[in-house]
């Protein structure tokens, strides 16, 4: 399976590339947002928001891709966009979690509370990982001929959810929450600006390496097993 | 057969089972009937006027009595293989979708006769019986989006294997934006009788619906394709 140009298979050598590059922008991005990055008058809490905007919105992206490889799978009837549905939504909740866990760190910090029922993007975030937590009962309960199309449709539904769960809870309840860019431009400094960027490139890259590794990972279960079914049954 | 008469039929067949077994809608009222007793017991003795909390008291049992009768739509059909016969017949899922959500959205209606009434003798105070008609339009309009929604989640939960379990787990956390909406709709009308933010959440639950309905007629295809 090796091309012979060195001593890891194609696949894995990319992941390897990817990783390298992950840990090379998270280093970056938090050098910068606690060294370089100009100091906010809010305190050192702040800082917390260079991890957690951009997880926020990678949690969000993981959730498209996964919507987007659900429309595929179901034109398409290929068994790799149903791996891409699974693994993004576990890890889109995985950064939702990440997301709620980081906020609550700031809220903690800067409003004396763990949680604001108060705040709707923390009220929708955990919605939406309510919601994503579904998906795994679903998937684990449908039958093998039907767990795919059932977890694409999911996948879709889902997604359209969100944003309309996301107005509601506007709607319902006016936001406390702290907001960078808004319908006025961006209302932060032009420094702190550019190092969320790099910190939003750098999360984006570790969730597309996570996303990579699990998706060559189930492909090599997969193809141990057919290589294991075939030693055991070789007509 | 046309699609408008296959569409007659289907919602005649639900209706009808539902006439003779009485097992879904009456099993619903009586559902929101307990649970707003039990809401009455455990709030309205120590607040006479809840008025303000009106929105969320009559939608988190009309909430929970949905994912119960939409959980059980399509079970009677499963386990006497109508859904096998009317899968190999030549109805489009399309109109099968629309005829089981127009079903539900009867139910919700029926249930709905019984608990907005309920609603004002047990917990509000105020004005409240001048403005029924607005309030069962946020209703209708909310059963539609949930109607669409339940079909869709419905079937896919018929087909797995703990489908008890699966229906609410997956079909709640949907059904958030349509109970906020439908909550703040009716708070909108029977607290600060303000009909503009009422007029925004209703045509949010528009909104809501169509695009429900939308995704639900680009999918129920896929639910039934094996």
């Amino acid at each position: 399976m090796t091309d012979g140009a060195g001593e890891h298979p194609a696949p894995a050598r990319g992941i390897v590339a990817w990783a390298v590059a992950s840990a090379v922008l998270m280093t970056v991005a938090i050098l910068g947002a606690f060294f370089v990055a100009p100091e906010n008058a809010d305190g050192d809490i702040q800082n917390i928001l260079y991890l957690h905007v951009p997880i926020a919105v990678v949690s969000l992206a993981a959730f498209l891709v996964a919507c987007v490889a659900g429309i595929l799978y179901l034109r398409r009837r290929d068994e790799r966009y149903d791996e891409i549905v699974a693994v993004s939504i576990g890890l889109g909740l995985l950064f939702v979690v990440l997301t709620i866990i980081s906020g609550s760190i700031w809220a903690r910090g800067y409003w004396g509370t763990w949680w604001r029922w108060q705040d709707p993007r923390l009220v929708t975030y955990l919605i939406i990982a309510l919601l994503y937590g579904a998906f795994f009962v679903l998937r684990n309960s449908s039958e093998d001929s039907s767990r795919s199309r059932f977890s694409a449709i999911f996948a879709i539904v889902a997604f359209v959810s969100v944003p309309l769960s996301f107005y509601a809870v506007r709607r319902a309840q006016d936001s406390v929450h702290p907001t960078a860019i808004d319908s006025n431009g961006i209302n932060i400094d032009g420094g702190i600006f550019a190092w969320l960027v790099v910190a939003q490139v750098a999360v984006a890259v570790v969730f597309v390496t996570l996303l990579k590794l699990e998706l060559l990972q189930r492909r090599t279960d997969r193809a141990l097993g057919k290589l294991r079914r075939l030693l055991e049954d070789p007509v | 057969m046309s699609a408008l008469r296959q569409f007659r039929a289907l919602v005649l067949k639900d209706l009808r089972l539902e006439l003779r077994t009485r097992d879904t809608a009456i099993a619903m009222t009586l559902f929101v009937v307990i649970a707003m007793v039990i809401l009455q017991f455990g709030f309205g003795t120590r607040e006479t006027d809840l008025t303000r909390f009106a929105g969320g008291l009559l939608w988190v049992p009309l909430t929970f009595a949905a994912v119960l009768g939409v959980g059980r739509s399509y079970v009677a059909e499963r386990e006497q293989r109508v859904l096998d016969g009317l899968l190999v017949a030549p109805v489009s899922r399309f109109v099968m979708l629309m005829a089981r959500a127009v079903a539900i959205v009867g139910y919700l209606l029926a249930v709905q006769i019984v608990a907005v009434p309920l609603l004002g003798i047990f917990f509000v105070k105020g004005p409240y019986w001048g403005d029924l008609g607005w309030l069962f339009l946020a209703c209708l309009v909310a059963d539609i989006a949930i109607g669409v929604l339940g079909t869709l989640v419905a079937a896919m939960a018929v087909f797995t294997r703990a489908r008890e379990l699966v229906m609410p787990v997956i079909f709640l956390p949907l059904l958030v934006p349509v109970v906020i909406a439908a909550a703040g709709a009716t708070h909108a009308v029977v607290g600060p009788n303000d009909m503009a933010q009422y007029r925004n959440y209703v045509l949010f639950l528009v909104g809501i619906a169509v695009t429900f309905g939308l995704v639900a007629y680009a999918t129920f295809d896929a639910v039934f394709d094996d």
